[in-house]
């Protein structure tokens, strides 16, 4: 029905007209301080978010009614594909996916709207301004550049389907809403910077908005980030999960500096200093989410994301830029304004470690920033192509996440302020027996590389410093979440440093019956089938395994051959345990022969589970919302948020 | 106004749109090959359906096109009639399908139902294609009269592109 579509469209003019006049309401009635001003922005802000509610919906019901009037469903839509398939296709294709960017961003803004204002009467009307001018950019983008809701006539039968890679494993389902919700909850705590930098004071409620708002986006983006990293495992056929791809760095540079903004902030709140840099932190967090979008729909840069090339790439661009230019603006006219109330006075103190924390991610954040930006620069200069790989990032990268580990130990066990050097000297011996245990542990089991092994010891260390301090439990709540965080990262990084220089990798032709070992598996090649979808067709190879004599599985690698793609896809199958996986995918594939890469990688599992663990630490601190005790130290100013800390 | 933090923010911002800016408008796939103005590497491969061995060296002093694509291969099937249709109405290029991981039988069966104006050859091992550093199918070789590589098209071609390729080697 031509219907469908019109009504798309008028939805999403509605949510444009809502947006652009509620962010000139709260900009106008933050600056006039006007109540009914404020009462009406918020009013807005919840018609945004039921008006991409309904879009989305009619989206969802022109989809899984195969309307292919609408352009969309006509672009995506498949009456071949299961009903799973046809839900998720919302966010397989570009101006889907920009739909359901608005849905969660009217979702956030509504939620924020609701749930932040108490305490902030003076910082929400800027704050819902904010949000609500990226909802009217967005809006504008699927209005236009980008609009789901044409109207195709006559419609189409039937449509291609999404993209195959998207139905290649259920993992799909999950990472994308899962990075949305991350990278566009950040736009949360950039509204509430930009109120402080417009107000010129940021108070301790604000501050708890603030950082609970990054807080949630980190969590969400941490497992998105992991559950990418798994797909490409679980997917892609080359035995790693982790490959600087420029999307994957994408995804990685905004939680590399909300990161370092969510420890910024508690020196903040502690000491009354870094106001000016947490800010600028919170505002390149979400400018890098905007350069993350530009990555992957502008078709600039080359990966397994890359959409087709769209107008939307200079929309995007010129958002990029507008954000830059205001946020360098505000920052410039309003730091020195934001006086700071304390001072670090000992460099060797729990704040000391929190700036070097900082300094590093930032680092970090520059190292893949360049890495990924740099084949643009070169390619502009002289016209040559080129890439950055691995050895770049990795011998960047190591160094900066080895001393990052560190800090996870030290910072912890040294106390805030200035400390006696016998207290200091007690603090930093002990865990040393935690780091040697790990090391020596990793060189039994065959650790030999010098970079492993300063990771072990590095790891043991913040082990130890955190299990003894949550075994201690006479911090706050929140600190329980904090150490729980840092006990699932100094995992991941021990279980990264073992699975990437420790694993096994054995490529091998069998002809059928034959077998080959690698480390303790012994893999048959006992035959192949051919197995036909509506969708695509796969060669499977099927391969007995067994360990030490014993049957432990029949793993089933396979060639897929999809219609809409110029190369096969492999997909490999893995046999994970806890202490190692066995990952079988096939190089070439004959009836009676098979070329297989076999990969045998220790740990890979604890990555996940440890990455998990950060989530469910970060879950822990958001929601045992701490009472904030303001040091007494600390002077008043009126109510509420008024108070500087 | 602080101006250490607009000084540092302008050249930031400077630097990253700049860099973005000059970045749209290319095509990330699009990978130089290092063959093109290199004498085509040889080969001589058996012809699907007659078994007769076609070598590339045989068609010295003709243009050839030269196309590997595959049955499988979804594009490959949008660019068939344009190769057809091209290869009729110019008798004075040379058209040669290299079929890359396929079984004969599925080429046959193809050929037989969207026609075939010229050769294919099976690439038995992928030999020819590796050679040629084929990515993915189809690409198409464009080679002068002297045997020399003047351009490489990823994906399926079009007409228009197909005619401009020809028009540089038909000079």
């Amino acid at each position: 029905m031509i219907a469908t579509a019109a009504l798309g469209r008028l939805l999403i003019l509605g949510a444009l007209l809502v947006s652009t006049a509620g962010a000139l309401l709260g900009f106008a009635s933050g600056a006039k301080r006007s109540d009914e001003g404020l009462r009406w922005s918020k009013r807005l802000a919840y018609a945004f978010g039921a008006l991409m509610l309904l879009a989305t919906l009619v989206m969802e019901h022109a989809l899984l009614t195969h309307d292919f009037s609408v352009s969309y469903v006509a672009h995506v839509g498949s009456r071949s594909v299961p009903v799973w398939v046809t839900i998720v296709s919302l966010w397989s294709s570009l101006e889907g996916s920009i739909l359901f960017w608005g849905l969660v961003l009217g979702i956030y803004i509504a939620a924020a709207t609701r749930f932040s204002s108490r305490g902030n009467e003076e910082s929400m009307p800027y704050a819902i301004g904010t949000w609500l001018a990226c909802g009217a950019f967005f809006s504008f983008l699927i209005a236009g550049p980008a609009n789901p809701f044409l109207t195709i006539s006559p419609a189409p039968l039937d449509g291609p389907g999404p993209n195959p890679l998207l139905q290649n494993h259920v993992l799909m389902v999950a990472h994308p809403p899962l990075l949305y919700l991350g990278y566009v909850g950040m736009t949360i705590p950039f509204g509430f910077a930009v109120a402080a930098l417009l107000r010129g004071k940021i108070g301790p409620t604000l501050i708890r908005a603030m950082r609970n708002s990054l807080l949630l986006s980190w969590i969400f983006l941490s497992i998105a980030i992991m559950l990418g990293g798994w797909w490409a495992y679980e997917v892609l056929g080359w035995g790693g999960y982790w490959a600087w791809d420029p999307v994957e760095n994408a995804s990685l540079l905004p939680w590399l500096t909300a990161t370092a903004a969510l420890h910024s902030a508690m020196v903040m709140q502690r000491r009354g200093v870094l106001k000016g840099w947490t800010l600028t932190l919170v505002q390149a967090s979400f400018l890098l989410t905007v350069l993350g979008t530009f990555m992957t729909r502008s078709g600039v840069f080359n990966s397994v994301h890359s959409f087709t090339q769209s107008a939307i790439g200079p929309t995007i661009l010129v958002f990029l830029a507008a954000v830059l230019i205001g946020s360098v603006t505000l920052l410039a006219l309003r730091i020195d304004t934001l006086e700071n109330d304390g001072r670090i006075d000992a460099p060797v103190s729990r704040e000391g470690t929190f700036l070097i924390n900082n300094l590093l991610l930032v680092l970090f954040t520059f190292t893949v920033l360049v890495g990924t930006v740099f084949p643009l620069v070169v390619e502009a200069v002289n016209g040559k192509q080129m890439s950055v790989g691995r050895p770049y990032f990795d011998s960047m990268v190591v160094p900066l996440g080895v001393a990052l580990l560190f800090l996870l130990g030290i910072g912890p066990a040294l106390p805030w302020g200035r400390a006696a050097r016998e207290d200091i000297r007690r603090a930093l011996l002990p865990p040393i027996v935690g780091g040697a245990a790990l090391t020596v542990l990793g060189v039994v089991f065959g650790a030999r590389n010098p970079w492993t092994i300063v990771t072990l010891f590095a790891g043991g260390y913040a082990l130890q410093v955190t299990i003894v301090q949550l075994a201690k439990l006479r911090h706050s709540r929140r600190s329980v979440g904090a150490y729980v965080i840092h006990l699932g990262v100094a995992i991941a990084v021990v279980a990264i440093a073992i699975s990437s220089t420790m694993r096994v990798q054995r490529e091998v032709v069998l002809q059928q019956g034959q077998s080959a070992t690698i480390g303790a598996y012994t893999v048959t090649f006992t035959g192949t089938e051919e197995r036909s979808e509506p969708h695509r067709t796969s060669s499977i190879a099927r391969i007995g395994v067994t360990k030490n004599g014993r049957a432990v599985t029949t793993l089933e690698p396979r060639m897929n051959h999809y219609e809409m793609m110029r190369e096969p896809i492999g997909t490999p199958d893995v046999h994970s345990t806890i202490g190692g996986d066995l990952y079988i995918s096939i190089a070439s594939l004959e009836p009676n022969r098979a070329g297989l890469l076999l990969i045998v990688t220790p740990l890979v599992s604890w990555i996940w589970l440890a990455v998990l663990m950060m989530a469910a630490g970060g879950v822990i601190a958001l929601v045992r919302l701490p009472r904030m005790t303001p040091l007494p130290a600390l002077r008043r100013e009126g109510s509420g948020e008024g108070l500087a800390v | 106004m602080n101006r250490f933090v607009l000084s540092t923010g302008a050249v930031i911002t400077a630097a990253l749109v700049t860099v973005l800016m000059a970045g749209l408008g290319r095509d990330p796939k699009h990978i130089d090959s290092p063959l093109v103005h290199q004498a085509a590497p040889a080969f001589a491969l058996k012809t699907v359906g007659t078994g007769e061995t076609v070598d590339i060296a045989s068609f010295r002093g003709k243009p050839v096109v030269l196309n590997f694509w595959a049955t499988w291969c979804g594009p490959c099937w949008e660019e068939h009639p344009v190769l057809n249709e091209t290869a009729r109405a110019h008798p004075e290029v040379q058209f040669l399908g290299v079929v890359f991981q396929d079984d004969e039988a599925k080429i046959q069966d193809f050929l037989r139902k969207r026609g075939s104006a010229y050769p294919t050859v099976i690439d038995d091992r992928g030999k020819t294609a590796i050679a040629y550093g084929v990515g993915g199918v189809p690409e198409t070789f464009i080679i002068d009269a002297h045997g020399t590589i003047v351009a490489k098209h990823d994906g399926p071609i079009t007409q228009e592109q197909l005619q401009s390729y020809l028009a540089e080697v038909l000079r």
